[in-house]
Formats: C-alpha cells, sequence, structure tokens
C-alpha cells in the first residue's frame, strides 16, 4: 500500500450534509422556509456524530496501530486487529465517534501517538 | 534467543541493547526537538490535521492553537526522556512509554525524509540513503519488541469501562 492522505479521499461533501440534514432536526412547519439554508450552514444544524479516522499510513507498523487502537479505546485485541486490518486494506477506518468535543479528544490522543487521524461529521 | 526487550517481575522494563545503538538513539533524539521547535517541514507528520474537508479551514486552525503547545510538549518531552535515559540498562513505565513515543516519532520523521512506502525497494548500497534507511528499519525493530512486551500486557477481551 502506499501513502493515502485524507486529502485525497473526502468525506461527504458540505453539499450532501445540507441536502441530508434538515428534517430530522427542524420540524419544518416551526421553521420559516427562508431560515433553513442558514440554519444548516451551521454545526449546530445537527445532531450527527463525528467520526474519527485513522487513515493508512506506510511507516507505523501494524502491531502499534493495533496496541494504541486497544490501548485508547479499550477495544479488545480481536476489534482492535479488524480496525488496523480495515485501515490497512481499505485506507482508512473509523474508530471511534461521538461529539465534536470528544472526536477532537480522541483525535488528539491519536496524534500524540503519531497516529494519522481526522474527523468529520457523518451525514 | 529470548527478546532483547522485555518486562520484568518487579514491573520495570529490561533492554537490551549495545553501546552503539545506545549511542544512536540519543544522538537522534537531540536533534528533532530542535527541528519540532523550528517547525522544518520534515516534521510535519508529527502534526497531522485534524479537518480535512472543505470549508473546515477554521476548525483547523482553531484545532491547532488548543493542541499545538501541547503536541510539541509532548514528542519534546518523550525524546528529552530517550536521552536522559539511552544508557539506562532498565526502564520504568513512564520511561518505557517515552522512549515508545519518541522511538515512534524518530521512525516518522526518518521514513517521511525517506519517502518509505510499503512495496519500495530499499536503497543499495552505493545510495547515500543507505545508512539513514539502516536507521529507519532499527528503530522500527524496536518499536516492533517494545509493542509486542506492551501488548501483552494489555487485556485481550478489552476494557469494559472503555475509552481511556
Amino acid at each position: 500500500m502506499r501513502v493515502r492522505g485524507p486529502r485525497r479521499q473526502r468525506g461527504p461533501s458540505s453539499d450532501r450534509d445540507r441536502s441530508a440534514g434538515p428534517t430530522d432536526v427542524v420540524p419544518p412547519d416551526t421553521v420559516p422556509v427562508g431560515d433553513l439554508g442558514t440554519l444548516l450552514d451551521e454545526d449546530t444544524a445537527t445532531d450527527s456524530p463525528w467520526l474519527v479516522i485513522v487513515w493508512n499510513d506506510p511507516i507505523n507498523l501494524m502491531s502499534y496501530v493495533t496496541y494504541v487502537l486497544q490501548k485508547l479505546f479499550g477495544y479488545s485485541k480481536e476489534k482492535a486487529t479488524w480496525l488496523m486490518l480495515d485501515v490497512h486494506h481499505k485506507g482508512r477506518a473509523v474508530v471511534s465517534s461521538g461529539t465534536r468535543e470528544r472526536a477532537e479528544l480522541d483525535v488528539y490522543r491519536l496524534h500524540e501517538h503519531g497516529l494519522w487521524a481526522t474527523m468529520e461529521q457523518s451525514s | 534467543m529470548s527478546s532483547p526487550i522485555r518486562r520484568r517481575r518487579d514491573g520495570r522494563y529490561l533492554i537490551r541493547l549495545d553501546a552503539n545503538a545506545r549511542t544512536v538513539l540519543a544522538d537522534l533524539a537531540r536533534q528533532l526537538p530542535e527541528a519540532i521547535g523550528a517547525r522544518d517541514p520534515m516534521v510535519r507528520r508529527l502534526f497531522p490535521p485534524a479537518y480535512t474537508a472543505d470549508g473546515q479551514d477554521g476548525q483547523e486552525r482553531e484545532y491547532r492553537e488548543l493542541v499545538d503547545t501541547a503536541l510539541v510538549n509532548h514528542h519534546t518531552r518523550a525524546l528529552e526522556v530517550l536521552v536522559d535515559t539511552a544508557q539506562a540498562d532498565t526502564l520504568d513505565e513512564a520511561e518505557f512509554l517515552a522512549w515508545l513515543d519518541a522511538v515512534g516519532s524518530l521512525r516518522l520523521v526518518l521514513g517521511t525524509r525517506l519517502d518509505v512506502h510499503e512495496d519500495m525497494e530499499p536503497p543499495g548500497p552505493e545510495d547515500p540513503r543507505t545508512a539513514e534507511y539502516g536507521l529507519f528499519l532499527f528503530l522500527g525493530e524496536l518499536q516492533y519488541l517494545m509493542v509486542e512486551v506492551l501488548a501483552d500486557d494489555l487485556p485481550a477481551e478489552g476494557r469494559p469501562e472503555g475509552p481511556l
């Protein structure tokens, strides 16, 4: 496998985000239609969780990635190994999800451990 | 043959490395904090972006402002521990974890500089990168052996209380 950086495979585009969220969180009859666009441009317009993604990198050892996932998230060896293999074979894997704050903390801890992690809001 | 790295019954970590390897480790670890402080492009892999989607530049800037100092300190402190304990035969757990972090940082930086990828041909004997590639492999061996010891101590079934 080669270096596959986050920028090559993006998550959902902002356009798709905009079309996906509204009806779940804003009852249409209570909001003037004209306000929808403004509301949906903001993070707070939707409750969908943030996903923490680990990307494949050609440097970190497979056993090290597995160890970090076990250590940080308390995953079983089996689950951590599956996630690591997903990273290795598919180029990326979602390793945790939650609020934006939680996801930032997880990303930070993965960065402390030298893993290539990013976060994106699920659509 | 038993591994040159293991956890003793008293909880300390035993490291068998020759004096030359220890000197090399300390020298490498001594150089990196300066490059980190100067934000040399070769250390970029230690500071990956958190937000990469279109329109998230502002969030990425906030994230950097929030964590950069802590991340710099984290990596720098680990490298300092490696420098200070490079000659030690045994390490306590905090020192051992600092070694793991420092060795990982050194690998990431050397690997970035060597443009390491998984199906790359190792540089030939005449190649000027050969020595550095040798160091990269040595650090990989060390990381592998350290992870083996640490992974043994993690519960295979996971931690019921979840994330740290």
